[in-house]
């Protein structure tokens, strides 16, 4: 028992850094309302900031000079000690100073615009933030990993800890102590001044802060300046404690922290800061100590300590959670409205030959041979991305239910299909083959599925009392302990460190219908085929879920739970099946996942990309199946992303950045997502389609054709010159029409009025017209 | 004459707050029955104990002869002791048509691989939807989103959609507030033709007028406690409640607006 108390207070730094963040969360929690899952890439950008001005003694703002030839000289690089290192102090003043200008910047330009959307739209501007960050820390600093200078105490051991006979660097215990004073700071803050009691009065009630003279919106940016401020602390200040710097592994500390926040029902800072010391001691007891002891369960070993938050989350949650909201709780802000889903056939009719050309070409190779090479593949990825999108729209669009970990459920499917596989025997392409059953791959895959299910069945479980964007918070740690304890955990795997689960080709009645074309590429058309077939199914299913009873259960549990629970809705067994269906629909895409990639690591199913996917299905449109489909369109690595890498060769680097931006944008101009926007668009054309006479067809050409021809000539010059090969010439002149026209209409929309609902029927027609 | 609902000394605390303390209510079959009482006296706390929304700290609940603890609130609903909300909850994001066919709509553990291949079958309960619709008079607004409609059709809505689901006692918490005084006495109408379909109300409002003038048999209810009983006649003379809840002259007037009202009713009727 010494010994583990001794291991224990090796984990108070760790502790102090997850207690400032944790601090940092409730306070930007009550100034805004938002759960800010950015705040780590926040500290993680003061940590980079602090430590090259240590190294080279440059500022890097946070932006991007996006022309490669610097033609607009936007500074990014302030040189301040001509190459040598700043002085400590004024490198420590200077990154919180930075911290503080990000915190300033996420009000004006994101949650303020914010401020009246779902929390899901919040959701998604925090991480278009952090993607932003991330991806500018990743052109600003580079790819490097270095070592972070130790600030307090530096050069300190204490020998002998309080007698425990563990040491201790004196880098963790001042991190303690400093995390402590933050917190009784911001206690006394919150507690004392006026300040702090307008913004308890603003949380509950805007006009409450109006009333004690305080505008709700400097009380806003006071908070997230505050939570910046002392993310930018924990940042700097946390030295060697979390090892080297690295942008991704920084931003993902936020999960314990988010953990320590829910502890302190992300209003109180004592006990969000008690919380997160408690949560590093335990990490650190459980790594070094109970690990080792011969009761622990073996498989348990590598990931229990990174389970520990999803376990008291859960635990804090669940007990303090009610089955049904209570009277009176403050109703949050709607998603839009999922639209019902009309002219099913119509759409398969359309849609799946139109895949089956991409696929294939037409016939005889006449003017197009087919999606072939990296083409073929982003193809694939796009419909599988869609896969994956349609588990989000059926639970968080239809039901309401916030869930991050539906990339993970997908991984859950394909491992176990993996390991349903495979046999134990090696070959030249996969040396060190894994045990399994050997079982063939329809029925592998039917079992990874359904285990998908039960996964999703059990993490959803938290959500008959936990909801909104604390269910978010869960299901990340739940996407993070699946990724310690099974995708990496070579007990249940069985898989050599770093090396990749095999998967076999699947074959259809003696017909090869994997993801191998003929020219040795990912890029089958026969498995293309197949992949719109299963989508073109799934999507039917989702349709007609949400036409029936079901959906009509779903949608009221989305509504009101209450109101569900007295119209006989058995609101938790409702979730329930929500989250099985949408484990099903998240499994497939697994599955296809691995067939596409025929060998398949925890890489895939990291849980930040699951965040990622998350905010692509909402910027499709979380409640639609077309949605879904615009969502796969977008995608990392599908259709979209490939092209525009494939026309900005150099640009590719500030992708992240101009995906986070766009993800922000949306959020703010675009709630309904994108599929909102093209949906009327469709409709109205079909309909004038059927109607219109060789007048109007005339009257279209003389509005329309100066564009048209316009972006013709565009595209046969190259939408970029340097960058058109015989390959993308057919297609530049149609993409040049395409971008005339929509910019023409982007126009007209600006003109009519941005203030109003872009997908609108009135305002469709009128772009229409 | 048996009674649907019985309550035996039914007690709900918050904390050491009593919002209702020993509590005995009936309901007759086929009767309207009403609960008054103002603000804060406990009458949405009555009928969220007696629908399964807030827990009962003691005494007991009956419905049609069975003990109602330990029954979800869908499972309530479901044996048909259904309730409308004060504050309306409707489906906001469905039409008043499926509004009404949630409530009416029996499903079962497959019913989901059902709508898989066949979403627009027909559920049986089309008929009982399109009378609960009619009965209310809101036929016209069948497809719309229940956000488009007016505070007085939402009423009417949460009423036909509560009519749905086939109630044998339906609970009605403050179905005319927000009503102006022509929509109120037709809502009044509504519910005694409602009635005459082997249907039994129980109303909760503080609407002087409409209670005292459809109602059967009154409660009243102030800071927790059952202070008075009976025909709305009784109930109008009675000091206590005057003193209580009705005030001097505001409830005279308010009284004799029921009086004249539950004339008119009655001289129809």
């Amino acid at each position: 028992m010494k010994d583990a108390i001794g291991f224990a207070f090796l984990g108070i730094g760790a502790g102090g850094f997850i207690a400032m963040m944790a601090a940092g969360l409730v306070v930007a929690f009550k100034g805004s309302g938002v759960i800010n899952f950015s705040h780590g890439a926040v500290a993680m950008y003061a940590a980079f900031t602090y430590n090259y001005l240590r190294l080279d003694g440059t500022i890097r703002l946070p932006l991007v000079d996006i022309l490669p030839t610097h033609q607009a000289n936007i500074p990014v690089k302030i040189s301040l000690a001509s190459g040598g290192p700043v002085d400590k102090w004024l490198a420590i003043l200077i990154s919180l100073l930075m911290s503080m200008l990000i915190g300033a910047g996420m009000h004006y330009l994101v949650f303020r615009p914010l401020r009246n959307a779902a929390p899901l739209g919040k959701v998604i501007g925090a991480i278009g933030v952090m993607l932003y960050l991330q991806g500018i820390a990743l052109v600003n600093f580079g790819a490097e990993n270095p070592q972070p200078e130790a600030i307090l105490l530096p050069n300190t051991l204490f020998t002998n800890f309080l007698g425990f006979g563990k040491p201790l660097p004196g880098e963790s215990f001042a991190l303690a102590i400093v995390a402590i004073i933050v917190g009784a700071a911001l206690w006394f803050n919150y507690k004392f001044t006026r300040f702090g009691l307008a913004t308890r009065a603003a949380a509950g009630n805007e006009k409450g802060a109006v009333l004690l003279g305080y505008s709700p919106e400097r009380l806003a940016l006071s908070n997230w300046i505050i939570a910046a401020l002392t993310a930018g602390l924990a940042g700097v200040l946390v030295g060697s404690v979390t090892g080297a710097l690295n942008v991704v592994k920084f931003t993902t500390l936020i999960v314990p922290a988010l953990g320590a926040a829910l502890i302190g029902s992300l209003s109180s800072v004592p006990i969000a800061i008690a919380g997160g010391v408690g949560i590093g001691m335990l990490q650190t007891v459980v790594a070094t100590w109970m690990s080792g002891q011969s009761w622990f369960p073996e498989w348990l070993q590598s990931g229990a300590t990174d389970a520990i938050p999803l376990v008291i989350i859960v635990l804090v949650l669940f007990l303090r959670g009610k089955s049904l909201p209570v009277r009176g709780n403050i109703q949050e802000k709607r998603l839009p409205l999922s639209p019902y889903p009309k002219r099913i056939g119509w759409y398969v009719a359309v849609f799946v030959p139109l895949g089956a050309i991409l696929a294939f070409g037409l016939p005889g190779d006449f003017i197009f041979a087919g999606l072939s090479g990296k083409w073929g593949f982003a193809f694939t990825t796009t419909l599988i991305g869609a896969m994956l999108m349609l588990s989000y729209v059926l639970l968080a669009g239809y039901v309401g239910q916030i869930s991050m970990v539906q990339l993970s459920i997908a991984g859950v499917a394909a491992f176990f299909m993996a390991r349903m596989t495979a046999n134990g025997t090696p070959s030249p392409e996969d040396p060190f083959a894994v045990s399994g059953p050997g079982i063939a791959w329809p029925i592998a895959a039917i079992l990874g599925i359904i285990v998908a299910v039960a996964v999703g069945i059990i993490l959803g479980i938290p959500a008959l009392r936990i909801r909104g964007v604390q269910l978010a918070v869960v299901t990340i740690a739940a996407a993070v302990s699946l990724q310690t304890l099974y995708f990496d955990n070579s007990k249940l795997t069985n898989l050599m460190a770093g090396s990749n689960a095999a998967v076999p080709s699947p074959t259809l009645f003696g017909i090869d219908i994997g993801s191998t074309g003929s020219a040795g590429l990912t890029d089958s058309p026969k498995f293309a085929l197949f992949c719109v077939i299963v989508l073109a199914l799934m999507c039917v299913m989702v349709s007609n879920l949400r036409r029936g009873s079901t959906g009509r259960r779903f949608l009221a549990v989305r509504a009101n739970e209450r109101a569900a629970a007295s119209a006989g809705v058995d609101v938790p067994r409702t979730k329930l099946l929500a989250f099985g269906l949408a484990s099903a629909l998240a499994g497939m895409a697994g599955v296809m996942t691995a067939f596409q990639q025929q060998q398949i690591s925890s890489a895939n199913w990291v849980y930040f990309a699951g965040l990622v996917t998350l905010a692509f299905a909402y910027l499709g449109g979380i409640t639609s199946v077309s949605g879904a489909v615009i969502g796969g369109v977008l995608t990392g690595s599908g259709i979209v992303a490939v092209f525009g890498a494939h026309q900005s060769e150099g640009l590719h680097s500030y992708t992240p950045v101009l995906g986070g931006v766009g993800m922000i944008l949306t959020a703010i101009l675009h709630p309904s997502g994108q599929s909102m926007l093209y949906q009327p668009i469709v409709q109205y054309f079909g309909n004038w389609l059927k109607r219109a006479r060789g007048r109007e067809w005339a009257g279209v050409g003389r509005r329309l054709g100066p564009f048209i021809v316009i972006g013709l000539a565009w595209g046969a010059i190259g939408i970029n010159p340097w960058r058109t090969d015989d390959w993308s010439r057919p297609w530049m002149m149609a993409l040049g029409a395409f971008l005339a026209l929509f910019i023409r209409n982007l126009v007209i929309l600006i003109r009519s009025g941005g203030h109003r609902e872009l997908g609108s029927a009135e305002a469709t027609q009128e772009v229409a017209a | 004459m048996s009674s649907l609902l019985q309550t035996h000394d039914l007690t709900v605390s918050y904390g050491g707050l009593h919002a209702n303390s020993n509590v005995n209510i009936k309901a007759e079959k086929g009767k309207l029955t009403g609960l008054i009482g103002p603000n804060g006296a406990g009458k949405t706390t009555f009928i969220d104990a007696i629908t399964g929304f807030t827990n009962v700290s003691s005494g007991r609940a009956e419905f049609n002869g069975a003990d109602l603890a330990g029954v979800s609130p869908a499972a309530r609903a479901k044996a048909g002791l259904v309730r409308t909300f004060q504050s309306l909850e409707l489906f906001e994001d469905l039409t008043v048509w499926d509004n009404l066919i949630v409530m009416a709509e029996e499903t079962k553990w497959w019913s989901f691989l059902a709508d898989i291949f066949q979403p627009n079958r027909a559920l049986g309960v089309e008929e009982r939807a399109e009378w609960a619709l009619n009965l209310l008079g809101l036929g016209e607004f069948r497809d719309r989103l229940t956000l488009d409609l007016s505070h007085g059709q939402r009423k009417l809505v949460s009423v036909a959609r509560s009519l749905a689901a086939s109630p044998k006692l339906l609970l009605l918490d403050e179905p005319a507030a927000g009503l102006d005084t022509v929509e109120s006495q037709q809502l009044g109408s509504h519910l005694r033709e409602i009635l005459n379909h082997d249907i039994t109300i129980f109303l909760i409002d503080h609407d002087m007028g409409l209670v005292l003038s459809v109602c059967d048999y009154i409660y009243v209810l102030d800071f927790g406690k059952i202070i008075a009983e009976g025909t709305p006649e009784e109930v109008r003379n009675n000091p206590e409640v005057i003193k209580a809840y009705l005030g001097e002259s505001a409830g005279e007037l308010q009284a004799s607006e029921g009086d004249a009202a539950a004339r008119a009713l009655k001289g129809e009727g």
